[in-house]
């Protein structure tokens, strides 16, 4: 007998006891099995051998610069739940850099990708050869293997070869970096491949097209209205809606001259009576959201999709002055299609006029940086705390410079005074969204503890985005 | 002058998981006012909820931490969030410590000295022998020996009628109780940890080896202590054919350890002492009944020796900190008498060393070494070793193997995503501790010699 086979047999007497099964041979069988156990015990423990095992493949080297211990370091500090709303402007910014995360941090990492999709293009650029090596082995982490793998495609003979053999992410960031260069040649290069696609990667190459954006793309996107995709349709109607003179934009202009007038000088409206093929085609859904009227529901879409240039030809009076006028029975409908009509064509004229009857963070970020600034600045000062100032600060783009700054710090102090418990998500913002270099001006502000918070938060981000550099 | 600390490493001295989080909230500069490093202490105040600070400060080179918060951990979330802005390279150098903190180190330095005299005295030959008089060491004698007889009974039992039936968490629970009675506190110890057991696939396997290293212990018990007085003083009697190995003396002393005798810090300081430079490989913390055992496993880089410092709080009390995961110190060592000698007191500490990744061996190798220890203590059941050149490869479970095959790693390492991470199939260096079940990863190095915490 062997000795693996005399231990089974040792277990299964000592299961069922030797009073019913005897050990072969044993006379007092109970210490003889006891005896004979603790020699196997042993000699299992002292001799056990080397197990042959499957080799994993070697991770490929690296290419990109790993980060500096001081980065690492922050990263880590980060993801174990310091300052845990900042990740995603270290990830943003070590990607911008094309570093690589230590790789030891990479589990941990990707378990944060697995979780939240937001964080996932930066981390394709992050990971490096090792992540997709590990992303390799767990399929929780097979995201990874979709996006950009890398900071910068560069490089025309590398360039083929990424379009026909890249990650989708690779892919998408080739086109981006081709169209900004070359426009025309970007979309042939799509043009040619279109068909093959995937749906999903169809309305990604799409929104690349966004970028100098100019009639010759016209006749492209023009047949793409006719996509087995919604989402393509879509992205293809927003886009011939903010190009001008689009036959799409001539179209909408058809049927705006047919749903407004302005008559003893108010709006008049007249709500799509139906919405035919045609209509659907140009990207306005006949189905309605549940809880909307279907004549509401089109005629805001019709609005939305509209070139906002064509209002003021129609309606005679410009932007300013139509978005004060009255508007009968259908006012919030066509208010809401010009709101989004602004935000889709990024109309800094309309989205001036609108923020001004409608605070919207939305239209705030149409609007020029520095104007952003100083509309905010204003409104902060004209506002009380409350959730709207909350959105609106959201939507004014960041860094936020001086002006801005000194208005929301203000803010801070003065709310401190009155109602501190209320001050939590205005100071985060604060801290998140100040230009960084400002915070020894939040230091010297105040010793209140909200404003030393905002200059302790800047301070971290400073310190952090010079690590990056 | 001591290295900074990584983050993984300071973060490894928290008592517990809410403090590693409590620690980081308290880690930017913006909390800390009067900062300052030297070569050798830390200190800094943090403004808590009251209106006077709390002052922090720690000793690098024990190390060892003082604040004067009213936390009961240790080291506190203060302490912690210190060193952690310490190893985030926020602390300004300082060519003198505070005052305050001055005064504390003095205090220190004062009391080891007296601990120093106080133990030099108590060394005196005239002082030592068995305390309590030996009417009362014979009882105890008596109780255990009757303690680990009904042991043998009890086991004997167990195997007569089967083990099919001892399915149930508080089977063992009786016999503890009585061995606890019977003054053996360690053998009950063992007894009530064979709970763990059932959650296991191969229950009974495993507790038949259990049942049998037990077995082996009473007897051992009983019948060692007349080999040892057969072969004379044991030590140096002369090989004659039957007689008693001379080692049963040590393994006499061994048994009585396992069994629940202690011996105590004075007697293994008064032994010899090794000295090297120790790498500290990792630590590992156990609950057993509201105690935590924490086991610190070092390797020594010139005599290759591994060693266990072994402490224990209640839970929820102070734990010995003053061993850091990738660190290195030139200390003398005390070992606990008896054969394959691991656990051990440090008895004087000398310096920091730099720190690096701690030399290694084949897994091969590892494995002599383990089987060496086990035939001079065959109740080993753990063991620190050191792999180099190992890679992470997949058998029926993960294993860590280098060109002739693999060690298997612990089920509870799981799927080591770190340690497969740092690889990246690249051979490394591993600190692992070895156990019957597998090797439990503790610790490896980046390509810059950095320590990583598994």
């Amino acid at each position: 007998m062997n000795a693996s086979a005399e231990w089974e047999d040792l277990v299964s007497t000592a299961l069922v006891g030797t009073d019913r099964r005897p050990l072969p041979g044993g006379a007092p069988g109970e210490v003889e099995l006891l005896e004979r156990a603790a020699v196997h015990t042993l000699r299992m423990r002292a001799g056990h051998r080397l197990e042959k095992g499957e080799p994993l493949s070697v991770a490929p080297p690296e290419e990109q610069p790993a980060l500096s211990p001081a980065a690492a370091d922050r990263l880590a500090r980060i993801l174990g739940g310091e300052r845990p709303r900042l990740l995603t402007e270290w990830l943003e910014t070590a990607a911008g850099h094309g570093y690589r995360i230590s790789p030891h941090l990479l589990p941990e990492l990707l378990d944060q990708g697995a979780r939240d999709r937001s964080i996932r293009p930066h981390l394709g650029v992050l990971a490096g050869n090792r992540g997709r090596w590990l992303a390799g082995l767990n399929p929780e982490w097979g995201f990874l293997l979709e996006e950009v793998t890398s900071a910068a495609v560069t490089g025309a003979d590398g360039a083929r070869e990424v379009w026909e053999l890249g990650t989708s992410g690779d892919r998408r960031a080739h086109l981006a970096a081709l169209r900004a260069a070359d426009p025309a040649e970007a979309r042939e290069l799509l043009a040619a491949t279109w068909e093959k696609e995937t749906p999903d990667d169809r309305a990604a190459f799409l929104e690349v097209l966004a970028e100098r954006l100019s009639p010759d793309d016209e006749p492209f996107l023009e047949s793409a209205l006719d996509d087995r995709r919604r989402e393509v349709r879509h992205q293809a109607a927003d886009l011939l809606t903010r190009l001008p003179g689009s036959r799409l934009g001539l179209r909408m202009a058809e049927r705006g001259a047919r749903y407004l007038s302005v008559e003893d000088g108010r709006i008049q409206v007249t709500p799509p009576a139906a919405c035919d093929g045609a209509m659907e085609r140009d990207g306005i859904r006949a189905k309605p959201p549940r809880g909307t009227g279907e004549r509401s529901w089109w005629l805001q879409q019709a609005v939305a999709r509209t070139p906002l240039a064509v209002w003021p030809r129609l309606l005679g009076r410009p932007p300013a002055e139509l978005v004060r006028m009255k508007i009968v029975d259908w006012g919030r409908e066509v208010m809401a299609g010009w709101v989004r009509a602004t935000v889709l064509q990024g109309d800094p004229e309309w989205a001036r006029e609108l923020f001004a009857w409608d605070p919207l963070a939305d239209l705030l970020a149409a609007l020029p940086p520095a104007e952003q600034e100083r509309v905010a600045a204003d409104f902060v000062r004209r506002h009380g705390l409350d959730g709207q100032l909350i959105m609106v600060l959201g939507g004014a783009s960041a860094p936020w410079g001086p002006g801005l700054a000194k208005a929301v710090l203000q803010k801070i102090l003065e709310v401190s005074g009155t109602q501190p418990w209320n001050l939590g998500e205005l100071t985060k913002l604060a801290g998140e969204r100040i230009d960084p270099a400002l915070y020894g001006v939040a230091e010297r502000l105040s010793p209140e503890p909200p404003i030393q918070e905002v200059a302790a938060l800047l301070r971290f981000r400073d310190d952090m985005l010079k690590e990056l550099v | 002058m001591i290295e900074r600390w990584n983050r993984d490493q300071v973060l490894a001295l928290a008592p517990d998981a809410p403090s590693q989080k409590a620690a980081q909230g308290v880690s930017s500069p913006g909390k800390w006012s009067g900062i300052g490093v030297t070569a050798d202490a830390l200190w800094g105040e943090c403004k808590g909820s009251g209106s006077k600070p709390y002052r922090a400060c720690v000793d690098l080179s024990e190390p060892a931490y003082r604040c004067s918060c009213p936390s009961r951990k240790f080291p506190c979330k203060h302490a912690l969030g210190l060193l952690l802005l310490w190893s985030a390279d926020g602390v300004p150098a300082a060519d003198e410590p505070a005052d305050w903190v001055a005064e504390w180190l003095d205090q220190r330095r004062d009391r080891a000295a007296k601990a120093a005299t106080r133990a030099a005295a108590t060394a005196d030959p005239a002082e030592s022998g068995p305390p309590g008089g030996g009417r009362r060491a014979e009882q105890r004698e008596q109780r255990v020996a009757a303690g680990l007889s009904e042991l043998e009974r009890w086991l004997a039992d167990q195997i007569r009628q089967g083990i099919a039936g001892s399915r149930r968490h508080d089977h063992w629970d009786g016999l503890a109780k009585r061995l606890i009675d019977a003054q053996a506190p360690a053998v009950a110890g063992s007894v009530s940890r064979l709970n763990a057991v059932l959650a296991t696939e191969d229950w009974p396997a495993r507790l038949l080896g259990e049942y049998a290293l037990l077995h082996l212990l009473s007897v051992a018990h009983r019948r060692l202590p007349e080999m040892v007085r057969a072969s004379g003083d044991g030590a140096d009697a002369p090989e004659r054919a039957g007689a008693p190995h001379p080692a049963a003396a040590g393994l006499l002393q061994r048994v009585r350890e396992r069994v629940g005798f202690p011996v105590t810090k004075e007697e293994v300081l008064a032994g010899e002492t090794v000295r090297d430079v120790w790498d500290v490989l990792g630590r590992r913390d156990e609950e057993q009944d509201r105690l935590i055992a924490r086991r610190v496993w070092l390797r020594g880089r010139a005599t290759g020796r591994p060693a266990l410092v072994l402490s224990f709080a209640p839970v929820g009390q102070a734990l010995d900190a003053s061993l850091v995961t990738g660190t290195a110190l030139d200390a003398d060592l005390a070992f606990y008498p008896g054969p394959s000698p691991l656990r051990a007191l440090v008895a004087a500490r000398h310096d920091a060393a730099p720190a690096g990744p701690a030399p290694g061996s084949t897994p091969e190798r590892a494995l002599e070494e383990v089987a060496r220890a086990l035939a001079g203590d065959p109740w080993v059941d753990s063991w620190p070793v050191v792999l180099d050149g190992v890679t992470p490869a997949r058998g029926s479970s993960w294993q860590l193997a280098g060109p002739s095959g693999g060690l298997a790693l612990h089920p509870s390492a799981g799927t080591p995503w770190r340690l497969l991470a740092a690889s990246g199939g690249h051979p490394l260096t591993v600190a692992a501790e070895w156990t019957p079940r597998g090797l439990r990863p503790l610790t490896t190095w980046d390509e810059k010699g950095r320590v990583i915490v598994l």
